[in-house]
């Protein structure tokens, strides 16, 4: 389950999210939509821990983050940052670990799991994309699709509550084919929030369970899919996508 | 015409005699005056002058280096040495040596607190080395007598070494003795002048019309009373020279180093095995001390980071030479005496700590932030981060410039022979200033600096090269939006 409330932040000093607030139940999909620089990629950034921002809140399960001046967002980091996974649109592997490494990496070093049975686990991952036997190679002797099964499994492997996933369309189409959907629907129906950021309304159309449209900086209108898709309330949404439609 | 006003010109001006010392550290031999810093003075310089003058030609002086006096001679850059020249048998292979125009002994030189050492044979006894300049007749007495030695550029280190303790015993010419130690309270004479040897005029071989001239002109002036007088003025005079009027052939001990090969190697080995130690030991330092230098500079508060880069341009903007020479000489002031060998690997160390520190600043911001941010998203704290993820990545872009740094420290080293460290470019010059074997030594240095540095390089190629093949770097370099 995640919940914001009155989000607001800033990156030197331009306002890149104004007073945004949602709830999300747990076992669901959500897209984020919207024309870009409209702060979608900040609100995971800081769904992620990764970006301080200057008022509101965002819980995680049972793990709330402060905003920035609060004197107790330090503390709450680690912890939450625990709760939240997040597949970068340039994937961003690390280059000096093999693929079996990089998915390791954190369970073994941030879990403390003995190594074996995070190695148990991480083949069973890769086993369920069908890439196991890259797990000795390196990220850059992989296509850019099986990099991003691997980003996936990486964010996957430190069992994160929420998972957030930043233009996985983007010029890679492994996100569609059968075996990744298929992982991501697992990871929810067991519990879990996927989050997706993605200009494509295609791709979400039949993914996600909701949808959330970002305007500037806002939060425009957030319903379940086919309700935003066929009955969007708001001007803004109806002329998003009648654009999106055509292109 | 032109040609009648060039040997009109030559007979009117005298004809010079270039004559070749060394004026650093020099005194009393011949040194920069220091009542007048641009002119040079020392008894070697008043008996340049009056030699030219009995022999009717006008002293030209060419400021040169001790140690390679006699190569330099060789070269032409001027016509005679004149510089407490010692004759010694190995010296005879290379150049003539005049008549002696002064008999001068050895003095052994103690701390005043001194109460083991009285001879020379204590040293040996003790097992105490006993500092000295190199390539002279006392270097040469303590090499045959199986003495342990330690070698120094000019007398003023030596006996500042002395009174700071690096050494315990100094031995030297009576003239160099008289000047720098007599009046220092703190240093005392160990025994009586002993080892009675001459100075001569250096000459080059074939030159028999000069060393003719040359010869006649010291007689005239031991005959008539002008080498006393200068000798006098420098009071080092004393009845012994006297035996230098007649014209008999006087009697004095030659000194000669001995080299044999298998000799010579076994003291190219240890000395390369103190640059192995000196290279080893500045790069420890140099990467301990390059990592937070480098994380200050571009990661600290601005109080850190003024101090790392007021540390940084102070280090890089100064010659190492320098650096060392104020380590050694001038921390001794303030009460910090450490050995030559440690101050070499200190001062070489805080020296490349400062270039490392770049290298690594360089190689941190190569990396993406992003993998920062990735490593946080799986729940790491900053300091496993950096262990982690950042630090094996820009490691691996560090390599070749720190093999690059690590290969320039080895030849660097070279730089301690300032500091009386007897490493293997000390020895060269030593070995080859002893010998005259500049080209055969010089080629046996130059294959130990490869021995050290061609595997060197090839260790960093094959690390290089399996790091590459795991990967080439940077996935993606674009930025997210």
């Amino acid at each position: 389950m995640i919940s914001i409330n009155g989000l607001t932040a800033s990156v030197e000093g331009t306002r890149l999210l104004n007073n945004v607030s949602m709830d999300l139940q747990s076992g669901r999909i959500l897209g984020i939509i919207g024309p870009s620089g409209n702060g979608k990629t900040t609100l995971l950034m800081c769904m992620c821990g990764l970006l301080p921002f200057e008022s509101g809140s965002i819980s995680i399960g049972d793990r709330t983050l402060p905003a920035a001046d609060s004197g107790t967002r330090n503390e709450a980091l680690w912890a939450f940052r625990k709760k939240s996974g997040i597949v970068f649109q340039h994937l961003h592997l690390f280059p000096h670990l093999s693929v079996l490494g990089n998915i390791i990496e954190a369970p073994v070093h941030v879990s403390r799991k003995p190594k074996a049975e995070a190695e148990k686990e991480a083949l069973g991952l890769l086993e369920k994309l069908g890439i196991e036997q890259y797990r000795n190679k390196y990220p850059e002797e992989l296509s850019g699709g099986e990099q991003q099964r691997v980003a996936i499994l990486r964010a996957l492997a430190m069992n994160p509550e929420a998972l957030m996933l930043d233009e996985p369309t983007s010029a890679l189409d492994p996100i569609r084919s059968g075996d990744v959907r298929k992982l991501l629907q697992e990871f929810a129906a067991a519990g879990h929030t996927v989050v997706i950021v993605s200009h494509s309304v295609r791709f979400l159309k039949g993914f996600a369970d909701q949808l959330a449209f970002m305007g500037k900086s806002e939060l425009i209108e957030m319903n379940a899919t086919r309700e935003l898709l066929e009955n969007p309330k708001d001007e803004r949404t109806r002329e998003f996508l009648r654009f999106s439609e055509l292109s | 015409m032109l040609l009648a006003f060039d040997t009109l010109a030559a007979v009117a001006a005298p004809q010079a005699l270039r004559w070749g010392g060394d004026p650093s550290g020099g005194a009393p031999y011949v040194f920069s005056d220091p009542s007048n810093p641009q002119a040079y003075t020392g008894f070697d310089y008043d008996f340049a002058e009056a030699l030219a003058r009995q022999m009717g030609m006008k002293a030209k002086f060419v400021p040169t280096d001790w140690e390679s006096i006699v190569a330099s001679l060789k070269r032409k850059e001027f016509d005679v040495i004149i510089d407490g020249f010692e004759p010694t048998t190995d010296r005879a292979r290379e150049v003539l040596f005049s008549k002696p125009y002064y008999l001068f002994r050895l003095q052994l030189t103690v701390r005043k607190s001194e109460q083991r050492i009285n001879s020379l044979e204590d040293c040996k006894r003790l097992g105490i080395p006993v500092g000295t300049l190199v390539n002279c007749a006392a270097s040469r007495l303590l090499e045959q007598g199986g003495y342990k030695s330690v070698g120094y550029q000019d007398p003023v280190g030596a006996y500042q070494d002395l009174e700071a303790g690096r050494v315990d015993a100094v031995i030297m010419d009576v003239a160099g003795e008289m000047f720098y130690a007599r009046k220092n309270p703190k240093l005392r004479p160990a025994g009586k002048p002993f080892n009675t040897g001459a100075y001569v005029v250096g000459i080059r071989k074939g030159d028999k019309a000069l060393l003719e001239k040359v010869n006649a002109a010291i007689d005239s002036l031991a005959n008539n009373g002008t080498t006393e007088k200068i000798f006098r003025k420098w009071d080092l005079w004393n009845e012994e020279q006297l035996s230098l009027r007649t014209r008999q052939s006087v009697k004095y001990e030659v000194t000669s180093a001995r080299f044999n090969w298998s000799e010579g190697l076994i003291k190219l080995s240890k000395a390369a095995g103190i640059t192995v130690m000196l290279a080893f030991g500045a790069m420890l330092i140099a990467v301990l001390l390059g990592v937070p230098l480098a994380l200050g500079q571009s990661n600290g508060n601005r109080f850190v980071r003024t101090v790392c880069t007021i540390y940084i341009e102070f280090f890089r903007g100064t010659p190492v030479l320098v650096q060392l020479l104020f380590l050694y000489f001038g921390l001794p002031v303030v009460g910090v005496t450490l050995p030559g060998w440690l101050t070499a690997i200190v001062g070489l160390g805080l020296n490349y700590a400062a270039y490392e520190s770049q290298v690594y600043r360089t190689a941190f911001q190569a990396v993406p932030s992003r993998q920062w941010h990735v490593a946080y998203s799986l729940g790491m704290k900053p300091a496993q981060a950096f262990r982690r993820i950042i630090f094996p990545q820009a490691f691996r872009i560090a390599l070749p410039p720190m093999t690059n740094d690590f290969v320039a420290l080895f030849k660097d080293t070279s730089t301690a022979f300032a500091i009386a460290v007897w490493e293997l470019a000390t020895a060269y010059r030593e070995l080859a200033n002893a010998t005259q074997s500049y080209l055969g030594i010089g080629l046996v240095v130059c294959c130990y600096y490869l021995a050290m540095s061609l595997p060197l390089a090839h260790l960093a190629h094959r690390l290089e090269q399996r790091l590459q093949r795991k990967s080439t770097g940077i996935i993606s370099s674009g930025s997210d939006t």
